[in-house]
């Protein structure tokens, strides 16, 4: 019996204090036969960092939140073999169900194999489907095409366009010069699910994007990762190395006639850069702001050559489904989406993490039984589906199966797969204006719509969540909304009302409350609407409240009721958090 | 090649294969608006305004997004419009988006605050350049009348010139009379005519506003008679201005003028007496009210009725309409009553009729007075004596006859809606003034004698949409004094007047274009930033010594001298924007009704800068169309210019915010030249 530790280290794991457990773990290791590793991501943040113990391959347990003071035990129960001394460390079943209602093919490997080491992949089954594309019997361009049709894959990123359209139209525009690229410019807040791809299975994204190149006839892919990954790029760079090194990139590929070569190229931070021409633009050094289309980039896209982009998501899935075959991919999911999708799940959320399920399932099912429901024992309120081009969805519609065209119906978009679960603490109008603020601020400026249509709805919004809104306000907003949507240049512009779109929709009387007379927000979270009074029933004069008050304006003597001079009050809550009797209302 | 077939707005058009939208538009000779397209460079779709609605595809059914016209290419059997409530609605908001976030001056304030929209930069400018008949141009295309409105006009222009924030306002009101005098003096300028419409208009009263109307409507090709009660025509230009501030001269030669282009003018008949309205509109095509108001306002005191006792009009009409009789009034005592104008006409015509004693009541102070301060100095020049904060309560008459005025003293209070301090009466404070003649002149109404069916405000004008100028019966319009708020100032309804003759002509012509006030963009100026300016002195044409004239009714103006004229006219600071006939963003602005005021919020703020001998930026004006940019790189191979920032702080600086990149610019000029506004300015 041999046992192996690996130590779950994407940027994740490692900022939760993975790197210190497996320095740590070294130590206690050291000139012992028992084999530490580092793996990639798992995708269950909430248990980082996270060390797996395998025996003989097989995963013997998973000990989860561990810290460096752990590492003396672990070592000990490797070294013996004995696991009852780590047992209180091992992951509660309850837990482990996060994993096992999950349907993993994009994120097969994470977590599992170890990203620095091609055999640790090849060993996964890593480049088998390269090889049975362009070995063998093989496979045509035509034939990959096809059978990437028949899965039914669609892109990742967000669009949702099937893949196979895509390719075959890269391959169908006339042009030896031809260019695949990856977007890995990950920009949605609460989106990490690229990232993890990279840094956990970087040789899953080569060989799906070799696959890709292969079907459209391009001679050179590159992979548009933001700098914001740093691990991702060090992972990815040491892995394009590695399979140059073995053949699997640059001249005759597994000494067959398809060369393509392979390289990197970091952006510089815009969120824009995501959108795939702005993102050719960045490439060619170019300001980052997108093109008009037509034409598309499988037509006229990186230097004008015809140029297929896809997501790293999808590119994940690729070489999947050709081992398995497009059929087996098309068996899952619904009659429009097929296969499976990631979502980052986060928010208010009990477990909070990575989880890929086939499509089909509802939204309930993800948030409540995978994700364990909201937090803190708060009530669900609604989910931000597709981050700050997607929109919300609420309580009532949380059986709203996930699929495509179920989800854009409300309102919200499949995106790029991030799940942000808000609790009733969570103010609509707040959280429209955060994503406003986001893309207000990521705009390029190009255009008329985003660059001042965008700020102006900042600015209304602003006004609302001030308490200075007038409900004439709302009207303004939603027609300037619908305005930027039919009218901006890019996906950002256009689909940069979204959110604030879906709030109305599902949430206007919040809205309405904050442009009412008497301005309210019913959640409780706009600080300048809020008022703070004391009960004088309640009151038992403690004194704890005027304490707390940064500004003093609370008034009263020991054991007599206190009163708060509202024209001195900034509304900061301290008196509402420090009072134990109850006594500090909040309107 | 291929033909494509296809339809603009419904037109049917045609052209070869592979166009965009806008191209395939433009070679049939439609115009989609556009701001950041330019056939030299590459497209780059920022701006918006191009998006059009494809409501037929080719196969019947229609395209779901807006498409924008520059890059979109045109496809057989397209239903192209750019005419649709959702298009009008898509460019109406990137329009108040663009002009939420513009920082310039379209036009001048002396313009803005024309009531006329007088070009005056246009024709100070001209001015200034010794071109005195060009200046005349762009006067007459607002004012028909510019000799006696440069004499008798209370320029607005003046009071908001921003020369006034340096030291004076620049003399507009002068240099218009001085420009107007060399052409009356000359061989007057007249303006192009269109052919006959065979169209029939009737324009009832021959003051300024029917005046105006009539000469615009007879250049618009009508067949326009004006019909006056009064002997001669020009109104209240004639009848109630005095002689000393417009010779009668100078007021027939440019009702002359106006005869010149074929209107009919016809005095003495009177619209009730002579002629109904019904037997105008059936020989007319269209009518015309401009009637004025004639009739002075009471001032409900008891002993009005009292013999001596008169109306500023009728006192300043009677005079006028004597021909040159003055009435004498040696030895006497005249008590004027009111504080604007009219009133200080009629004291300082009195003053010249031989009056002792000319007294003007008014119940606030000095500077309440809705009078021009030039006609208060004159007046007190002249002799007239001023009682503030006196109001009459009572006149006392003797045998029928007015003897004493009882005064009551009052004192100034609170500030009211219309923001001066209100005279309020002092308890029981009362003083006797001795007067002879008692002139009324705190307003006019108008006589509603002979408006058969026409309705009234509440005030007793005739009532008047303020696009249409309308009245209730079709085909009657309503102008000037006579309508909605009442009384005012000449060039209040000259300006009217001239837009309701476009309305009526557009009408007559069998189109309807109601009247909306364009969008200008405007700034904001403080004297804080024309600090910077050098003092020039105001010229102001000389006026006759107090003395001499307050005995005739010569002119009190002496006139400016053409040097003195132009020397004044180039004190001009020019705020209105140099791009303004080129501007295609305030062409589009001014084309739909917008407001960009609904989204008003922070607005970038820039200086206009020079870096370059040639070329001044101002990126206040700038739409970030990237034209400038673009054309220096793609046609002038520099690449000087570049984008800087994001978002909306975004804005167009040497590229890579590198000054020295300037110095390869080689004076192509090409950017400015590109620019679709006034951000760019060739110096």
């Amino acid at each position: 019996m041999s046992i192996r530790i690996a130590v779950g280290q994407g940027s994740c794991g490692i900022a939760a204090g993975a790197a210190k457990v497996f320095a740590a773990l070294e130590q206690q290791l050291a000139g012992s036969a028992v084999s530490l590793g580092t793996v990639g991501c798992i995708g269950m943040c909430w248990l980082e960092p996270i060390v797996d113990l395998y025996e003989d391959n097989r995963l013997a347990a998973r000990l989860v939140r561990i810290c460096p003071d752990d590492a003396a035990r672990i070592a000990e129960a490797a070294r013996t073999g004995d696991l009852s001394g780590i047992a209180g460390l091992t992951i509660s079943a309850e837990d482990s169900r996060f994993l096992e209602q999950q349907t993993r093919i994009a994120l097969r490997n994470c977590g599992i194999i170890d990203p620095n080491s091609l055999e640790s992949a090849r060993a996964a089954g890593g480049y088998a489907a390269l090889e049975a594309v362009l070995t063998g019997k093989g496979m045509t361009p035509e034939e990959v095409i096809a059978c990437i049709k028949v899965s039914g894959l669609a892109g990742r990123g967000g669009a949702g366009f099937p893949t196979w359209f895509k390719w075959n139209a890269a391959r169908q525009s006339p042009g030896d010069e031809k260019y695949l690229i990856c977007n890995a410019d990950e920009g949605d807040p609460g989106a990490f699910m690229d990232r993890a791809v990279i840094e956990s299975d970087p040789h899953t994204l080569i060989e799906g994007m070799l696959i890709g190149a292969y079907a459209i006839g391009a001679k050179e892919a590159v992979v548009y990762v933001r700098a914001e990954y740093p691990l991702a790029i060090r992972r990815l760079s040491h892995a394009i190395d590695e399979a140059k090194a073995a053949g699997l990139i640059g001249q005759h590929i597994l000494g067959t006639d398809f060369s393509c070569e392979f390289r990197i190229k970091a952006g510089a931070g815009a969120f824009v850069c995501g959108e795939e021409t702005a993102l050719i633009e960045s490439l060619e050094g170019q300001r980052g702001m997108p093109r008009l289309k037509p034409p598309f980039p499988a037509a006229a896209g990186y230097w004008q050559k015809p140029s297929n982009i896809n997501n790293v998501e999808t590119f994940a899935n690729v070489a999947w489904i050709i081992q398995h075959g497009g059929e087996a991919f098309a068996a899952m999911g619904t009659e429009g989406s097929k296969g499976t999708k990631v979502f980052a799940l986060t928010g208010k959320i009990q477990r909070s993490g990575l989880v890929e399920i086939p499509m089909g399932m509802t939204l309930r099912e993800v948030i409540f039984g995978i994700g364990g429901g909201v937090r803190d024992g708060r009530q669900f309120k609604a989910v931000q589906l597709g981050g700050p081009s997607g929109g919300c969805v609420p309580a009532e519609l949380l059986d709203t199966v996930i699929d495509y065209k179920e989800l854009s119906a409300t309102g919200a978009i499949m995106g790029s797969g991030g799940m942000v679960v808000m609790d009733d603490t969570t103010c609509m109008v707040s959280m429209a204006k955060f994503f406003l603020d986001f893309t207000a601020k990521e705009s390029c400026g190009k255009c008329v719509h985003c660059r001042i249509g965008t700020k102006r709805m900042q600015e209304i919004l602003d006004r609302i969540v001030s308490g200075d809104g007038k409900p004439e306000d709302l009207d303004l907003l939603e027609e300037l909304c619908l305005a930027v949507r039919d009218g901006a240049l890019c996906g950002l512009g256009q689909t940069a009302p979204n959110p604030v779109l879906t709030a109305l929709r599902y949430f206007r009387p919040e809205f309405e409350a904050h442009t009412a007379v008497e301005k309210r927000c019913p959640a409780h979270a706009c600080a300048a609407l809020l008022q703070y009074e004391i009960d004088a029933e309640k009151c038992r004069g403690c004194t704890a409240c005027a304490r707390k008050c940064p500004v003093g304006a609370i008034a009263g003597n020991v054991r007599q009721p206190h009163t708060i001079d509202k024209n001195q009050c900034i509304r900061c809550g301290a008196c509402f958090a420090a009072c134990r009797f109850d006594a500090v209302s909040r309107l | 090649m291929k033909q494509i077939h296809f339809t603009v707005n419904g037109i049917p058009c045609v052209c070869d294969e592979g166009m965009t939208i806008l191209q395939a538009a433009r070679a049939n000779g439609i115009e989609i608006p556009n701001l950041c397209n330019d056939e030299r460079v590459r497209v780059y779709g920022a701006c918006g305004l191009c998006a059009v609605e494809i409501t037929d595809g080719g196969d019947g059914r229609p395209l779901p997004k807006l498409l924008r016209a520059c890059s979109a290419k045109i496809a057989e059997g397209y239903a192209v419009r750019f005419d649709t409530d959702r298009v009008t609605r898509s460019r109406k908001i990137a329009l108040e988006l663009l002009m939420s976030d513009h920082t310039g001056d379209c036009r001048g304030p002396c313009q803005l605050n024309c009531p006329a929209g007088t070009d005056c930069q246009g024709y100070v400018k001209k001015i200034a350049q010794g071109d005195f008949q060009g200046a005349v141009e762009i006067i007459k295309e607002k004012i028909p009348l510019p000799a006696s409105i440069g004499r008798v006009c209370p320029h607005p222009c003046e009071q908001h010139c921003r020369r006034g924030l340096v030291e004076q306002p620049v003399s507009i009101a002068a240099l218009k009379a001085h420009a107007a005098d060399r052409d009356l003096a000359g061989t007057p300028f007249r303006a192009a005519q269109k052919p006959d419409s065979g169209k029939r208009v009737a324009v009832v009263g021959g003051g300024p506003a029917g005046l105006t109307a009539a000469y615009f409507l007879r250049l618009a090709g009508h067949a326009v008679t004006v019909l006056d009660a009064q002997a001669h025509m020009g109104g209240m230009l004639r009848y109630g201005i005095p002689a000393y501030r417009l010779p009668k001269d100078v007021l027939d030669r440019e009702i002359a003028l106006i005869a010149e282009t074929g209107v009919t003018l016809k005095n003495g008949v009177r619209l009730g007496r002579d002629i109904t309205l019904d037997a105008l509109r059936r020989a007319y095509d269209a009518v015309i009210l401009a009637t004025g108001a004639w009739a002075s306002m009471p001032m409900r005191v008891p002993g009005e009725e009292l013999s001596g006792v008169t109306g500023g009009i009728e006192f300043l009409h009677g005079i006028s309409s004597q021909e040159g009789e003055i009435p004498d009034l040696s030895g006497k005592t005249v008590a004027v009553c009111g504080g604007g104008n009219t009133a200080m006409d009629a004291c300082r015509t009195a003053v010249r009729c031989g009056a002792e004693k000319v007294y003007v009541i008014y119940r606030r102070t000095r500077s309440e007075m809705p009078a021009e301060d030039i006609e208060i100095t004159e007046a007190e020049q002249e002799g007239v004596i001023f009682r503030f904060l006196t109001n009459p309560a009572e006149l006392i008459g003797e045998n029928g006859r007015v003897r004493q005025m009882r005064l009551q003293i009052m004192e100034l209070g609170e500030p009211d809606a219309s923001g001066r301090r209100a005279p309020v009466p002092v308890e029981g404070k009362y003083e006797l003034l001795d007067t002879d003649l008692v002139i009324m002149a705190i307003g006019q109404k108008p006589d509603p004698a002979g408006l058969d069916g026409i309705f009234l405000t509440n005030r007793g004008t005739v009532s008047a949409d303020a696009h249409s100028f309308l009245t209730n019966l079709p085909g009657v319009y309503a102008v000037g004094d006579a309508t909605n708020r009442g009384a005012s100032i000449a060039i209040e309804a000259i300006g009217e007047a001239g837009r309701c003759a476009k309305v009526a002509d557009a009408a007559l012509r069998g189109e309807s274009k109601p009247y909306f006030a364009p969008f200008y963009s405007q700034k904001a100026v403080t004297a804080a930033d024309l600090a910077d300016r050098e003092t020039v002195p105001r010229c102001e044409p000389p006026v006759r010594d107090a003395a001499e004239r307050r005995t005739d009714f010569l002119p009190v103006s002496l006139g400016l001298t053409d040097a003195a004229a132009m020397h004044e006219a180039k004190r001009c600071l020019e705020c209105g924007c140099h791009d303004y006939a080129d501007c295609r963003l305030i062409r589009y602005a001014q084309q739909q009704p917008i407001s960009p005021e609904r989204f008003a919020g922070a607005k970038n703020v820039h200086q206009p800068e020079r870096r370059l001998v040639t070329i001044e930026r101002d990126n206040g004006k700038c739409i970030l169309c990237a034209l400038c940019v673009r054309i220096c790189e793609e046609q002038a191979k520099q690449g000087i210019l570049g984008l800087v920032g994001r978002g909306f702080p975004t804005v167009i600086r040497p590229e890579f915010d590198r000054p020295e990149r300037i110095s390869a610019c080689r004076d192509c000029l090409l950017c400015a030249d590109a620019c679709p506004t006034g951000a760019l300015r060739i110096l």
